[in-house]
């Protein structure tokens, strides 16, 4: 049952969960590019996993960087984006600065 | 070379849209001949594809293992309504030059309307169930918004949602047609429904049937859907002679014909379909005979002539209708058209305010005359030959029951007909009216329109010839013209038939004589709900709507509730996955 | 034994996760974040994965640290942190039963034991996976296109409010 394929399925499962409870939870514009940071670093911990089952490791770790590289710029643009809300907005809470209703 | 025909049939108006769109609504002498020169050109390659018919699929683009192929099949079914499209549509667009001056929307009406034309185009050339239903909602999508043109009137805007309503019960009824043919079947194709209905077991097939059977009533707003023609009269004329009398609605009689060998096994499919038809037939001849509308009468009446097009795919004259659906088209938007050359120039559509006014335009009066006739079926018009063909039909395949009351239809609709010419054109004016003469674009559509009443049976032969050579699964006889005209004239029973519509046209001259042809008697409360329909299309309609009202309260546009929706949505493909396996 | 190994080193992530979370300053929460990545790192090179270990180490607990921390110097580090909108306890049912039957219907698929697959495949598919790396590079140039539009306006919410 502990086999170590088992515990890292486990372990993304885990940081999956956390993830969502974060993004369920938060307030803060700027934790939820931190929350969703989370949640990628178990995607690209599933995908390696995924490639090591599978014996394809060359695909599993190259989409594992695809994927690392557009979070990054996921992660950049969020964050200048989090900084023009403030300025423009003058809060970070993100149920204050939603317009966009009905 | 088909296969560039069919494309450019498609594409053309589209193009013609958007290029009016870009146009601007600055330039209106830019949109109109933008519109004009799309249309007539689409007229022409439709003309030329008639040429090019045949039951293989000319394009077939391939679109993955679950939507399959989308192909197109120019056979006669398709091509013979894809040119009436065009046709019309082009006439149409022609008339709307004189119609629509003035207006400071035209881009979005000539959008819609060249959109419309397209998409109609596509919906019967369409070789894949599922496209047809895409199709078929962009037409019902336009027609609501040409509906509601004017949408500045509430009446016009609640008319639109009732169309649209109503007609989007007949799509849900397509879909599920459709997806229960695939689910069986595992194809979309057309030609795969029609090879294989027999070998698809009874509960299935009879679904279909049905469904489809509901999808065709709603859109040719055969009974119990058929309350919402009439409130559909608000929009532009030249869109009632487009949309409500020559195209859209003949959607409905063409997914009949289409399907009509896959179904016709099903127990109790044929004679449905007949019975909608009667009854459709003589519920709105009867609503015709008191309507004060000129439009709501014309409505009233292209809901009666497609019952007796329905009532000839019942009998099994799926050929009867196609030819019916012909003369229909051409006759029905030229007496849309003049009532649009009448109705623009006195500014109101009451028929009790008119009277007279054949003095005073006479070309208008002269090619609504003509449509009449064509519309009672008096002979030389096509309406005679076609509505004829249809009693034939239906006395050698029908109970003789129905076809007396498609009979005393046929009285009725001459009756109501000779009301509709004296109301508006002779008689004595009742109100002080401004009337002038139709201007050059309404006279040339209405000329050509005119001229096509005297001609569009000879086309009899070609268009058997057409369907029965690309249409594999119909089993259609061949049968010329010359046997056409020989087996209708020695029919005692045609006799009879003209001996009827004299009878309408004589009673209803003695009783315009006197001052009795305004109120309704007995029939009013009867006509004004629809027969008793339409407080469900209105429970329905207002249903709809606060369902929709309430539904708003879940898009609240907060992160924390979307992404909650998100994850619910999540552990429901989780929970279907773990039962499944 | 290596599961041990990886058992800690992920349960580290999870807590730290969690942490990060429920921390009431978001410099706390960056450095929680970057804990995170070096775990996570730690695990992808025992996985076998040497060059995305190195990646991920490289960007998460250095990119990004760098970045929050630049985004909170410019924004500010409000001590807000009112009640979330969604009631705890739902969100934790939720988010239970979609971790539950995930790791559920998952389990039986991971059977085999680690085998050291020909690594060098790696290089070979850079070669069929090429559209991937320009499809990157196209990224990293708008993100930073974005960033540069973003981040220069000065204020332009004001000018904005001062035109209407």
């Amino acid at each position: 049952m502990f086999t170590p394929l088992n515990v890292i399925l486990f372990g993304v499962v885990g940081l999956l969960g956390v993830g969502f409870y974060g993004l369920l939870i938060t307030r803060n514009l700027i934790k939820v590019v931190m929350v969703l940071q989370i949640l990628i670093k178990a995607v690209i911990l599933a995908l390696v996993l995924a490639g090591k089952l599978s014996g394809n490791m060359g695909l599993g770790i190259s989409t594992a960087a695809t994927v690392l590289v557009a979070d990054t710029i996921v992660a950049v643009v969020g964050l200048a984006l989090a900084v023009q809300v403030r300025r423009r907005f003058g809060t970070l809470d993100v149920p204050k600065i939603s317009t966009l209703r009905g | 070379m088909a296969g560039i025909l069919v494309t450019l049939v498609i594409g053309l108006p589209w193009l013609g849209a958007i290029a009016v769109w870009q146009a601007g609504n600055g330039r209106a002498k830019l949109q109109h001949t933008l519109a004009i020169v799309f249309s007539v050109l689409t007229a022409i390659i439709s003309l030329v594809l008639l040429m090019f018919a045949s039951s293989e699929a000319v394009i077939q683009i391939p679109l993955g293992v679950s939507f399959g192929e989308l192909t197109f099949v120019p056979d006669g079914l398709a091509v013979s309504l894809t040119a009436i499209a065009a046709v019309v549509g082009s006439l149409a667009v022609i008339f709307s030059v004189d119609y629509m001056h003035g207006d400071t929307q035209l881009g979005r009406y000539y959008f819609l309307v060249l959109f419309f034309i397209g998409a109609m185009i596509g919906l019967v050339l369409s070789g894949n169930l599922l496209f047809t239903f895409f199709f078929w909602e962009i037409t019902a999508l336009c027609s609501y918004g040409l509906i509601s043109f004017y949408n500045d009137d509430p009446k016009a805007v609640a008319g639109g949602i009732k169309a649209l309503i109503i007609t989007q019960v007949g799509g849900v009824g397509l879909l599920v047609g459709t997806l229960i043919a695939y689910v069986n079947l595992g194809s979309f194709q057309i030609s795969v429904l029609l090879e294989k209905a027999t070998t698809l077991p009874s509960v299935p097939l009879s679904f279909i049937a049905f469904s489809f059977l509901i999808a065709a009533a709603a859109k040719s707003a055969q009974f119990p859907f058929h309350t919402w023609l009439p409130d559909a009269m608000e929009a532009p004329t030249p869109i009632s002679a487009l949309i409500h009398a020559a195209t859209m609605v003949n959607a409905g009689i063409y997914l009949l014909a289409r399907f009509y060998p896959a179904f016709e096994s099903v127990p109790a499919w044929t004679m449905s379909v007949l019975l909608v038809g009667l009854v459709s037939a003589l519920i709105a001849a009867l609503s015709a005979l008191i309507a004060t509308d000129l439009k709501r009468a014309l409505a009233y009446s292209t809901v009666s002539q497609l019952g007796y097009m329905v009532y000839a795919i019942g009998a099994g004259g799926v050929f009867a209708s196609q030819f019916h659906l012909l003369s229909h088209a051409v006759f029905k938007a030229l007496l849309f058209l003049a009532a649009g050359s009448v109705i623009h120039s006195v500014g109101t559509r009451d028929m009790r305010r008119m009277g007279g006014l054949g003095q005073r335009m006479p070309f208008v009066r002269n090619v609504f005359i003509i449509g009449a006739l064509a519309l009672a079926g008096v002979p030389i018009l096509n309406g005679f030959w076609s509505k004829e063909f249809i009693l034939e039909i239906g006395l050698e395949h029908s109970p003789v029951w129905t076809y007396g009351i498609m009979l005393f239809g046929a009285g009725l609709t001459a009756f109501y007909t000779f009301r509709m010419v004296w109301l508006v054109f002779f008689g004595t004016e009742r109100d002080q009216l401004h009337a002038h003469r139709a201007g050059l674009a309404m006279r040339v559509s209405l000329g050509i329109l005119a001229a096509g009443t005297f001609v569009t049976w000879l086309f009899f032969g070609g268009l058997n010839g057409l369907l029965s050579t690309t249409m594999p699964f119909h089993g259609f006889e061949h049968e010329s013209l010359l046997e056409m005209v020989i087996s209708i004239l020695s029919a005692p029973a045609t006799w009879f038939a003209l001996l009827i519509v004299g009878l309408g046209f004589g009673i209803s001259w003695v009783r315009m004589k006197g001052f009795k042809y305004f109120g309704g008697g007995l029939l009013q409360p009867l006509v004004d709900t629809s027969f008793g329909f339409e407080p469900v299309n209105t429970f329905v309609v207002q249903g709809v709507s606060k369902f929709a009202e309430r539904l708003r309260a879940t898009q609240t546009g907060e992160l924390n509730w979307n992404i909650l929706g998100i994850i619910g949505g999540l552990l429901v493909v989780l929970v279907v996955l773990w039962m499944g396996a | 034994m290596e599961s041990i190994q990886y058992g800690l080193f992920l349960l580290g992530a999870i807590f730290c996760a969690y942490r990060a979370i429920v921390s009431k300053k978001i410099l706390s929460a960056t450095i929680y974040l970057a804990c995170i990545s070096a775990l996570v790192s730690a695990t992808l090179y025992l996985l076998g994965a040497a060059q995305v270990a190195v990646m991920e180490l490289s960007v998460g607990a250095g990119l990004v640290t760098v970045l929050l921390v630049y985004a909170v110097s410019v924004v500010g580090d409000d001590a807000l942190d009112p009640a979330s909108v969604i009631p705890k306890p739902l969100a934790f049912v939720l988010v239970g039963m979609v971790t539950i039957l995930l790791g559920f219907m998952a389990f039986p698929a991971i059977q085999t034991n680690i085998e050291n697959s020909s690594i060098a495949l790696a290089i070979a598919l850079w070669q069929n996976r090429v559209l991937d790396v320009w499809i990157q590079i196209a990224l990293i140039f708008s993100g930073v296109m974005g960033v540069l539009g973003l981040l220069s306006e000065k204020t332009p919410g004001r000018t904005e409010e001062i035109h209407q």
